[in-house]
């Protein structure tokens, strides 16, 4: 699984890292953001959930957060 | 159902504008919305090519804060959105005639060509216009 550490950027840096990654990858593959930015919890999932991928999951790490997001089309 | 377009009318010279903007149009040209960016009168300013980004942009209390921290750059934000969505970017004709600029005075990658006002409100009844 890919991780990107998006920690220290403000929105909309986190999710556009993500975006980026996914173009990238092929079907099926796993890609974990690492993100301090508050924003990205709620958006992340959103995004995803409205473009077509898969929420894999969102866990709290001490200061930050991982999101965990697979490429589904 | 597709999302309708979303035109983008970009005006002022205010550096937090002009970030609210590109945030604006980058997140929804990555969500699967067509965006449409028309730069005029003091914005077409912050996008002149060869500037750093105290040259660029100039505004208040969160311009600073965002020149300060690790915020993503406009231009940067609207180039990400070209690049990963259906977006395009026209500088206003009338402006960049005052101006006596063509597309080549400003940042590289990001413009489609120069409009006018009145194309690109007749484009923006098919979708949901934003000012700034």
């Amino acid at each position: 699984m890919q991780t990107i550490d998006a920690r220290g950027a403000f929105c909309p840096g986190p999710l556009m890292e993500l975006i980026a990654a996914l173009k990238l990858s092929t079907i099926g593959d796993q890609i974990e953001i690492l993100s301090t930015d508050k924003g990205s919890v709620a958006d992340v999932p959103e995004w995803v959930a409205k473009v077509g991928h898969k929420m894999v999951g969102v866990t709290e790490k001490g200061d930050h957060w991982s999101i965990v997001v697979e490429k589904a089309k | 159902m597709a999302a309708a377009p979303l035109f983008i009318l970009l005006c002022s010279g205010e550096h937090e504008k002009i970030q609210m903007a590109a945030m604006l149009a980058s997140v929804a040209a990555v969500s699967d919305r067509p965006v449409r960016v028309f730069v005029s009168m003091n914005a077409i300013l912050a996008f002149e090519k060869g500037k750093s980004a105290s040259e660029r942009y100039h505004g208040g209390e969160f311009s600073r804060l965002i020149k300060e921290n690790k915020v993503p750059d406009a231009i940067e934000l609207f180039g990400q959105g070209k690049m990963l969505g259906d977006m395009t970017m026209h500088a206003c004709s009338m402006v960049m005639d005052l101006k006596k600029w063509e597309l080549d005075h400003l940042a590289d990658g990001l413009f489609d060509g120069m409009l006018g006002l009145t194309k690109f409100l007749a484009d923006a009844e098919d979708g949901e216009l934003m000012t700034l």
